[in-house]
């Protein structure tokens, strides 16, 4: 059965909120792109990543995050920061979903060079 | 959130201290390190963060720069990863402050492992006035304690480092008895004279480079025994001071060769590159700070080129300053380092190209033009810094069976160190000039004065054999060690005498 995006994000938000996180936006989003979920853990933000994949092919869901992906949602979350004129530390997490799992990458990437 | 501590770089054989700033506030996740970085310690980021994640440390979100100041001295090296990752711990509070000045340096391993570095004795050596004690890998402990009284705290993981400055364990700082270190071990020889057989007019040339610190040139037939002679050199040399094992051993450290929990280099280094040799592998160079070349890892120890007209000539003309002064300034871009290269060169050749000119049983197959190409590769400033040219002829046949009568490297290195103490004794107000090797213009005058039956002797041969200037100063040179080993103040005739034997293959090369 496969898994469609609202709903891998809306499982997502429930296990993120069980880890403690706040949920502050769901599908944030710019011309630029869309950032599937902000969220407060402790004094850090995060933006989150939700990808969903029905198979394991091509190595599981993390690996659909590449490069151009990561840029995407870096310059997604600067317009947040603009709008927001938000000084926390901040963090770009991954949530990868694939059928009968989930994993959390925290720290996941950092802005590419 | 702001964090500095001192750590340390080498340029060249002299080292720099190096402040570490660190920043960590809020914002995007970014990992900047500045301060004119070349490459590998750009990429230390990625081991920095591995680990110490691994090491069970907090990585932090948001904005991280680390500063290595100054900011502009290029840094090299792997060096900075230890103390960048220390000086992010503290930043976010892992590690609390400490009042010591604390010089950190090491490599990092993704699993948080500290690994050794190279430059650490430099380093150690010129830093020791500015700080409190080393913290380092326990690979280069050794090396670092040998050139500093401060204390050397060896690390084995990043965790280690963290719980010492927190004070949650003690380090116990390795200390080494330099004495014990310096008399350790000097007798045995890699290769003895005496494994040689017959070449007796070799083997006294090979003192007499030994004793006076001449350079040498040996021509003869392939197999004859050059390179086993020229590998028996570096023991015939009076043992390392102290000092100058620690001149070696800061080039070899600087070169990233000393063996992981090395200390001290306490023998004479042999080096033999081959003729492929580039220039930058012989006097040194190659990306970012130049490091040392062939002649600079041979400080204080013997060179051996073998097959010499083979050798790119550019290569070998390169070798004529560092030869007079005893060391190489090399200049690039935006850095220039000095390296020492006080070696002694002994080289080797073949009488012509196919090697059997002049054999008494294998026919040479070279023509005149051959052979006269062949000599001229060497040009006559290149050989003007040679004082010994011998023939090392094929060895007969009845020689190379029976019992071994020949002297060992030992009882030759005897001799050697009496000669060099003279001469020692002799020059010890002149501050450039050590060796009879290095007399010239007036030291010669004065030093090597002449028998008048010797000055007869001389005068007689310079008009018989139409000998240069260039050849009779050389005479004049050797004819003093030669003297010096027979502890003799005077040159007297027989001293001559051998002095011009020990040149007499010269007179195959044009130009000698």
């Amino acid at each position: 059965m496969p898994i469609r995006g609202d709903e891998a994000e809306e499982k997502a938000c429930r296990y993120l909120k069980e880890r403690g996180y706040r949920i502050l936006a769901r599908n944030w989003r710019t011309r630029t792109g869309e950032i599937d979920i902000i969220a407060r853990e402790e004094g850090t933000l995060v933006f989150v990543e939700v990808k969903a994949r029905s198979g394991d092919g091509f190595g599981g869901p993390e690996a659909a995050v590449d490069r151009a992906k990561q840029r995407r949602i870096v310059s997604t979350a600067l317009s947040f920061i603009e709008v927001t004129a938000c000084e926390l530390p901040m963090r770009f997490d991954v949530v990868a979903i694939s059928p009968g799992q989930m994993r959390l990458h925290q720290d996941a990437f950092q802005v590419p060079d | 959130m702001f964090s500095r501590l001192l750590s340390g770089a080498v340029v060249g054989v002299d080292a720099r201290l190096i402040e570490i700033q660190c920043d960590v506030s809020g914002g995007l996740p970014t990992f900047n390190v500045v301060g004119l970085p070349e490459k590998e310690v750009s990429e230390s980021r990625e081991r920095i963060r591995s680990a110490i994640k691994n090491a069970g440390f907090s990585f932090p979100a948001g904005r991280i720069t680390a500063n290595l100041a100054p900011a502009d001295l290029r840094k090299e090296g792997v060096g900075f990863d230890l103390p960048i990752a220390i000086a992010i711990l503290m930043a976010t509070g892992q590690i609390a402050s400490f009042p010591q000045r604390y010089l950190l340096l090491g490599e990092l391993a993704l699993n948080g492992e500290v690994r050794g570095v190279r430059g650490v004795l430099p380093i150690a050596l010129e830093t020791a006035d500015d700080i409190d004690g080393l913290i380092v890998s326990q690979d280069n402990a050794l090396e670092a304690a040998i050139a500093t009284d401060k204390p050397v705290y060896p690390v084995k993981t990043l965790a280690d480092a963290q719980q010492f400055l927190n004070r949650e364990i003690e380090i116990a700082s390795v200390s080494v008895d330099r004495n014990a270190l310096c008399s350790a071990e000097q007798a045995s020889f890699r290769h003895d004279l005496a494994e040689v057989r017959g070449q007796m007019q070799a083997k006294r040339a090979l003192e007499v480079a030994a004793a006076g610190g001449h350079n040498l040139l040996m021509i003869g037939p392939p197999g004859s025994g050059k390179s086993l002679l020229a590998r028996c050199m570096p023991d015939l040399l009076p043992a390392l001071s102290f000092h100058e094992a620690l001149e070696v051993t800061r080039i070899y450290s600087t070169a990233g060769m000393l063996e992981p929990g090395a200390s001290l280099v306490w023998r004479r280094p042999y080096r033999a590159p081959h003729h492929t040799i580039s220039y930058a592998g012989m006097v040194g160079g190659g990306h970012g700070i130049p490091g040392p070349g062939e002649i600079s890892l041979a400080h204080h120890g013997v060179l051996f080129l073998d097959e010499l007209p083979e050798f790119d000539r550019r290569v070998l003309e390169t070798l004529r300053q560092p030869l007079e002064d005893r060391s190489i300034l090399i200049s690039r871009a935006g850095v220039s380092v000095r390296y020492p290269s006080a070696f002694t060169l002994v080289a080797a050749m073949n009488p012509c190209p196919c090697g059997f000119l002049g054999d008494p049983i294998q026919a040479c197959k070279c023509s005149m033009s051959d052979i006269r190409r062949y000599r001229k590769r060497l040009s006559g400033p290149f050989l003007d810094r040679i004082d010994l040219c011998v023939e090392v002829p094929r060895v007969p046949a009845e020689d190379l069976f029976g019992t071994r009568t020949a002297e060992t490297s030992a009882c030759v290195r005897d001799r050697v160190v009496r000669a060099r103490q003279t001469q020692w004794d002799r020059l010890r107000d002149d501050e450039e000039c050590h060796s009879n090797a290095q007399l010239d213009g007036d030291n010669l005058d004065t030093h090597c004065v002449l028998e008048d039956d010797a000055e007869l002797l001389l005068q007689r041969a310079v008009v018989r054999f139409g000998l240069s200037a260039r050849a009779h100063v050389r005479i004049r040179r050797v004819a003093r060690t030669i003297a010096d080993l027979a502890n003799s103040n005077t040159i007297r005739p027989d001293h001559i005498a051998e002095a011009i034997q020990l040149r007499t293959a010269g007179d195959a090369v044009p130009d000698f």
